[in-house]
């Protein structure tokens, strides 16, 4: 009888593990791996580049060696705005010990539309155009306002969503700029990154063929 | 009433159930809708936002905010005469103290008139279409969302 029932709960458990991996497979298959999701402290940030208002392009690799405040924010979000005069503040406070601000406004309107509520907040900082994918890339960002904080070395010291106080936003700015940047252990995190990447779409390929 | 009540009772227990992914409005179901031919009838449509959530307005204060819409698409036989949506309150949030936003928070009703052209044809039709919405707690905005409705009109001569 408790063997029938050591079965049966094995079995559950086999089911459950496979639907799991037949779920994470199938993202994997549809999106690639390279995905923020869960727990992203110390995950290295995902690279992109996008357009900012000035139709400049902005890639955040680009930024390696300093700590990187990254904010998504849209003109329809009502707590967004409160946060970005603190950012300006912080950008200005900041900026000679390494402190990147960037905006990734995630809207519909216009960059005009955008440009001309960035000024009214006051923001000193660039904003770029936000897209699908870098929401994808970041964990399926759907709420705003949401800001990662990424350290000198590339990966993410803390990710905070919703609006916060200011000196909870100071202390992860804080935390981003003591971070260490050591070329040769940016190189280890990317290179572990990379194998794991290919790893991932061999499985995929390979899945994707049965 | 008791309908709306059971409907809005068992969206609430399916909200509790499922608290990962509550949506933030959900609409009750609506009866079938009587129309004569030549005649234009007030279908009430309930809306219940969530305990934690408000939405904008159809009207809100700023056009960078995300209004709430309706759109109707009736069937030939029939015509949407007119949508009327309640106002909304007028709310100041804790992330904006000094701000006031023009909102809709926990039931409201959207009355769409529904009109049967004189030669329409007896039948039962289905008006579909989506309700545009998009909202925020005390701190976080959720992006735009489309709740889908759908009524059966019954055209009779």
């Amino acid at each position: 009888m408790k063997r029938n029932a050591l079965v049966f709960v094995g079995l559950v458990v086999a089911v459950l593990a496979m639907l799991a991996s037949g779920k994470y497979l199938d993202r994997v298959r549809k999106h690639g791996p390279m995905k923020l999701a869960g727990n992203v402290q110390g995950a290295p940030a995902p690279d992109f580049t996008l357009v900012s208002l000035d139709g400049s392009k902005v890639t955040l690799s680009e930024f390696r060696g300093k700590a990187v405040l990254l904010n998504f924010w849209a003109t329809w979000c009502p707590p967004c705005k409160v946060e970005m005069p603190w950012f300006a503040e912080l950008q200005k406070q900041y900026a000679s010990e390494g402190l990147v601000v960037l905006g990734v406004a995630m809207d519909d309107s216009q960059p005009d539309a955008i440009a001309k509520f960035a000024s009214q907040m006051g923001v000193n900082y660039p904003v770029l155009l936000g897209t699908d994918k870098v929401s994808d890339d970041y964990g399926d960002v759907q709420f705003l306002p949401t800001t990662f904080y990424i350290g000198r070395d590339g990966a993410i010291v803390d990710k905070m969503t919703g609006l916060l106080e200011r000196k909870d936003i100071e202390n992860a700015v804080k935390k981003a700029l003591a971070t260490a940047y050591r070329p040769a252990v940016v190189r280890q995190i990317r290179a572990r990154a990379d194998v794991k990447s290919t790893a991932m779409k061999n499985v995929a390929a390979k899945d994707a063929t049965r | 009433m008791r309908r709306t009540l059971a409907a809005f009772l068992l969206g609430g227990l399916m909200w509790s159930q499922n608290l990962g992914d509550k949506p933030p409005v959900i609409m009750a179901p609506v009866g079938n809708v009587q129309v004569r031919a030549g005649a234009t009838k007030d279908v009430v449509l309930d809306f219940r936002v969530g305990s934690e959530f408000h939405i904008n307005s159809h009207t809100p204060k700023s056009p960078l905010l995300i209004p709430t819409v309706l759109k109707l698409s009736p069937p030939e036989q029939v015509t949407v005469a007119e949508v009327k949506y309640p106002a909304g309150k007028d709310v100041s949030f804790a992330f904006s103290p000094d701000e006031k936003l023009n909102v809709y928070s926990g039931d409201f009703s959207i009355d769409a008139f529904i009109k049967a052209p004189a030669k329409a044809p007896a039948g039962s039709y289905a008006v579909k279409g989506e309700l545009r919405f998009q909202a925020c707690d005390r701190s976080v905005c959720y992006p735009p969302r489309s709740l889908p409705v759908q009524f059966q009109v019954t055209v009779a001569k």
